[in-house]
């Protein structure tokens, strides 16, 4: 094995140097930001989505719908339960699994997918999960029909939701259904990829990174036949982005 | 190569520069700027060149116009690297690039892509020739100088920017893959249905004109100085005219 | 992989020949260049984000043992471990060490080209792990025993008919061939079994970010996600160049990878992660692995003239806007870098002797200059390792010019020096050629120009100069 230091001190020698050098000395690119500027950075990122929300919800609609979501735009809750019903109906979908998002008990996700016949469960944690528990979960994700999450965040320049595994969040819920429904509040649409990263940046200054983040756009695709582009390969072939109006 | 295998080039230039009312001074003891050689590895055999180049031209004032992106290229670019750990000669040959033009790039920026007012009844389509669309950053301005012409008729070419496969010496040392590339340029040139092919550097001209021979058809393939030279009723002599 | 880069002249022959591949390959041009220039045209600063790109890689570049080192006491602080592998053998043998160790049955592979460098695949398989590619690209690669065609792109080369074979053994040339979505509907099907089943999982990282000892995974088709989810073991390894310096570059380096890959705006998929599921999770892997290779690149690195190289995302843009890959494909370039930026890091990290002809397969057009997102200046590196064939490498054995090839450019220069040799010169070509020119123009002329009249005419040297042309006209020839 390659000794770590050796290593490095290799590299340190092939840049003509004999020591490391700490590099914010000289930084000029965006990294190096002060604490107080993430933290600014990050608050306006939040008060810009709760201020042009109406803006950001008619953005990301259009930029998701580009790039293969389903939207659909519902007025009020009970309009956003049966637009999940509708969909659950339409796959004839047996058996749905959500995550424990808030929005979803607002919508009563639960009675609009049950009065279709389905069987609805929350992926949560039980606090001591251990290998067996694990592979339950997994099998259970892969032979569900449809998966419903809230969304941690939108991005409006790209049509994107943003999800933060957790307890009660699983990482498979968005991906191993065949069917992936996001749901969507007012105020949770951020402008750009450089608002999300500000927040991501902001949350680890302050020790509270996620243990890992997933951005997703669109329903799985690949191009790699002939350069045809097929939607859904290994994730859900189908996206639906259900958004709430302001109320 | 424009003084000894297409000399009208260098003829048309001048009618050009003339027609603009510019006085023209051609250094008589110019060769070469030294690109072919330190494009083929052999930097110790274009530095003496390239330093003659330096040393002659440093001896004229005013601006330096070459009709070929590619040398201007050379001397702008490249001289840099060719002159490495010699401070002296990279301060000389910076000094030199300021006043030193491409051809179309020297008239679109002190006289404007519409200060030639000619004259000439054909279809031409335009090639952009790579060194001088990457190297120098002139893009659409030939195009606009050869719309202001009269009677010239100009049909877009798809895929323009997309290098002919010249290249110097790769068209020699991988003919096979070089031919290739001029194929796929030569049936978008004929797809035109141009009676001719306007392009701003002379190795360009000569391999798209190579290769249009071969396949036996008749468009012209002209430098842009040529083009322009006949536009304003110049008296140079083409090539194509002997 | 072990490079055949020797091949180029004989591979890109029999490529030029194939009409199938000339065919397949020009989706690279029509989809993914296209794409690139459309995307860039969409993204109003998108020039600002190249200059800030090749900001933060020449700044990463520039500190690397610093962020090395920090990207490797973060990811051990978020519970991973770390491996330093000075060459792809000792990368190899770590991971198959692993999964030896964890008692591995199945593998799953996604897309890395620096695994590509390791051959790992195929050593892990004759390990006696089920090892699979999961990219339905690589995946079809794996199927036909290929290396990769392209970076974001591996089997751009195969038509449908070719891909139906692969997927399904008893398919006959009689059938009609199935469509693309048939096709990639039949890779579903075998693939979700897998990663089922699959127990570890080893992915390459597009960026790694120092300062959190986060890894990013782009993907379009989940495969990315399936392998940082299901196995209980996760290995991810890399370049040591794939650093950014801080979570907010990745915002910048996103953007500019994915525009110039694919032209979209953002990938289906992008994922971070910072190590091994967090406690509270229902799932991802118990065991993350970091491994860290520099098979070579360090040689890229001491040189400040190849230093820049490091600054690849690997978005396979030079490789669509070069004319020669697209004649002569991916496969030509014989190692696992293919087109422009193949040309200047395989004879680097493999050899210059053997990849000396790669540097010479470029008409210097500038257009994957032009097409990198990061601003390498690939012609230029192009132009340091023809010097190094030609006379400027130390070592002999780099320095394959042929002593004709020097006497040619010995009298080119002697030529050169003098007007009146200049002009004596031309007139000794112009003697030498007279007997095969007609009307101005040569059909055939004997070495070294005989490579160029095999496929085009050749213009004659003019009777007159244009020096002498000129001195009855200009009343001053200094």
């Amino acid at each position: 094995m390659a000794d770590r230091d050796q290593f490095i001190s290799k590299v340190t020698e092939a840049l003509g140097r004999t020591s490391i050098i700490d590099p914010s000395l000289d930084h000029a690119t965006a990294g190096f930001d002060s604490a107080e500027t993430i933290r600014t950075n990050a608050q306006t990122a939040i008060s810009d989505a709760r201020e042009y929300s109406t803006q950001l919800a008619d953005e990301v609609a259009l930029a998701a719908e580009t790039i293969g979501w389903k939207v659909h735009r519902a007025s009020n809750a009970e309009d956003a339960g049966s637009i999940i019903a509708g969909i659950c109906e339409e796959k004839s979908a047996k058996s749905v699994l959500r995550s424990s998002h808030k929005v979803l008990d607002d919508i009563v996700v639960d009675k609009a997918v049950t009065s279709t016949g389905a069987n609805i469960e929350t992926t949560a944690h039980d606090g001591k999960y251990g290998q067996s528990e694990i592979e339950e979960s997994k099998a259970k994700a892969f032979s569900t029909d449809v998966g419903i999450t809230g969304v941690d965040y939108a991005i409006a320049e790209t049509g994107t939701v943003v999800l933060h595994p957790r307890s009660g969040l699983s990482r498979l819920v968005s991906l191993a259904p065949p069917t992936h429904i996001a749901v969507l509040c007012p105020g949770e649409v951020l402008a750009s990829m450089d608002e999300l990263f500000a927040m991501e940046r902001n949350d680890f200054i302050n020790g509270e990174l996620s243990g890992s983040m997933n951005l997703i756009s669109g329903p799985s695709k690949t191009a790699d036949i002939e350069g045809t582009t097929v939607t859904g390969i290994h994730g859900p072939l189908e996206v639906h982005l259900v958004i709430l109006g302001e109320e | 190569m424009v003084d000894q295998v297409a000399p009208s080039v260098g003829e048309c230039t001048v009618d050009v520069l003339e027609y603009l009312g510019l006085e023209v001074v051609f250094v008589k003891d110019q060769t070469c700027c030294g690109q072919p050689a330190f494009n083929s590895g052999f930097r110790s055999e274009a530095f003496p060149v390239a330093k003659r180049f330096v040393e002659l031209f440093e001896s004229v004032e005013g601006p330096i116009v070459v009709p070929s992106g590619s040398c201007a290229a050379m001397v702008r670019n490249f001289y840099k690297d060719l002159f490495r750990g010699d401070s002296d000669l990279i301060q000389r040959s910076s000094r030199l690039s300021g006043r030193l033009y491409e051809f179309t790039e020297f008239i679109s920026k002190f006289f404007g892509t519409q200060a030639i007012n000619g004259n000439l009844k054909t279809t031409a389509t335009y090639h952009k020739c790579c060194h001088l669309l990457r190297e120098i950053g002139v893009d659409e301005q030939p195009v606009e100088m050869l719309a202001t012409i009269e009677g010239l008729e100009l049909k877009p070419l798809e895929r323009a920017d997309v290098c002919c496969g010249f290249g110097g010496s790769f068209s020699v040392k991988m003919p096979d893959i070089s031919s290739a590339i001029l194929d796929e340029k030569l049936d978008f040139i004929e797809a035109t249905e141009a009676a001719a092919v306007v392009a701003a550097d002379i190795g360009c001209v000569f391999q798209m004109q190579g290769g249009l021979r071969r396949r036996g058809s008749e468009i012209q393939v002209i430098h842009i100085a040529e083009a322009l030279s006949r536009a304003v009723g110049g008296h140079a002599k083409t090539r194509h005219a002997r | 992989m072990k490079p055949i880069t020797a091949n180029f002249r004989t591979k890109a022959a029999e490529t030029l020949e194939d009409q199938q591949i000339q065919q397949s390959i020009e989706h690279v041009y029509t989809g993914f260049f296209k794409g690139r220039l459309n995307a860039a045209a969409d993204t109003n600063n998108w020039e600002e984000l190249r200059t800030k790109g090749k900001a933060i890689k020449d700044h990463t570049i520039a500190n690397l043992d610093y962020y090395l080192s920090q990207l490797a006491d973060n990811v051990e602080k978020n519970g991973g471990n770390v491996f330093f592998a000075d060459d792809a053998e000792e990368a190899r043998q770590h991971i198959i060490d692993i999964a030896h160790k964890r008692n591995i049955k199945t593998v799953i592979k996604s897309k890395s080209m620096v695994s590509e460098e390791m051959g790992l695949a195929e050593a892990m398989n004759k390990e006696g792990f089920e090892t699979i590619e999961t990219d339905l690209g690589e995946y079809i690669i794996q199927l036909a025993n290929e290396t990769p065609y392209h970076l974001i792109a591996p089997a751009v080369h195969k038509s449908r008919s070719d891909v139906a074979k692969l997927l399904d053994d008893n398919f006959s040339d009689s059938e009609p061939i199935p469509d693309a979505t048939e096709l990639t509907m039949m890779a579903r099907e075998k693939l979700r079994g897998v990663f089922a089943r699959a127990d570890m999982s080893v992915t390459g990282a597009n960026f790694a970010v120092a300062e959190s000892g986060s890894i990013a995974l782009v993907t379009n088709e989940g495969n990315g996600r399936m392998s940082t989810t299901v196995p209980r073991v996760h290995v991810a390894v890399m370049g040591l160049e794939k650093i950014v310096p801080s979570i907010q570059d990745l915002s910048t380096m996103l953007r500019i990878l994915i525009r110039s890959a694919t032209g979209q705006r953002i990938s289906t998929y992008v994922t971070m992660v910072n190590g091994k599921r967090t406690v509270d999770e229902e799932e991802g892997p118990e065991e993350f692995h970091l491994v860290i290779m520099n098979n070579g690149r360090l040689k890229l690195l001491e040189d400040e003239h190849s230093r820049e190289a490091l600054n690849c995302i690997r978005c396979g843009a030079c490789l669509n806007a070069c004319p020669v890959y697209r004649k002569v494909g991916g496969h030509a370039y014989g190692w696992v870098y293919p087109g422009p930026i193949g040309a200047i890091v395989s004879p680097v990290l493999t050899g210059l002797k053997d990849a000396n002809n790669l540097p010479n397969a470029s008409s210097l057009c500038g257009a994957c200059h032009d097409a990198c997102p990061v601003k390498i200046n690939i012609p230029r590196m192009l132009l340091e390792l023809r010097y190094r064939t030609a006379e400027g490498s130390t070592d002999p054995q780099e320095r394959t010019s042929s002593a004709k090839e020097r006497g040619v450019w010995k009298a080119w220069r002697m030529g050169m020096m003098g007007r009146s040799r200049f002009d004596l010169g031309a007139r000794l070509v112009a003697t030498a050629l007279r007997p095969f020119t007609r009307k101005g123009w040569l059909k055939k002329a004997p070495p070294p120009i005989s490579g160029w009249t095999s496929t085009r005419d050749f213009p004659a040297v003019a009777s007159k100069s244009l020096r002498s042309r000129l001195s009855n006209r200009l009343r001053r020839v200094k």
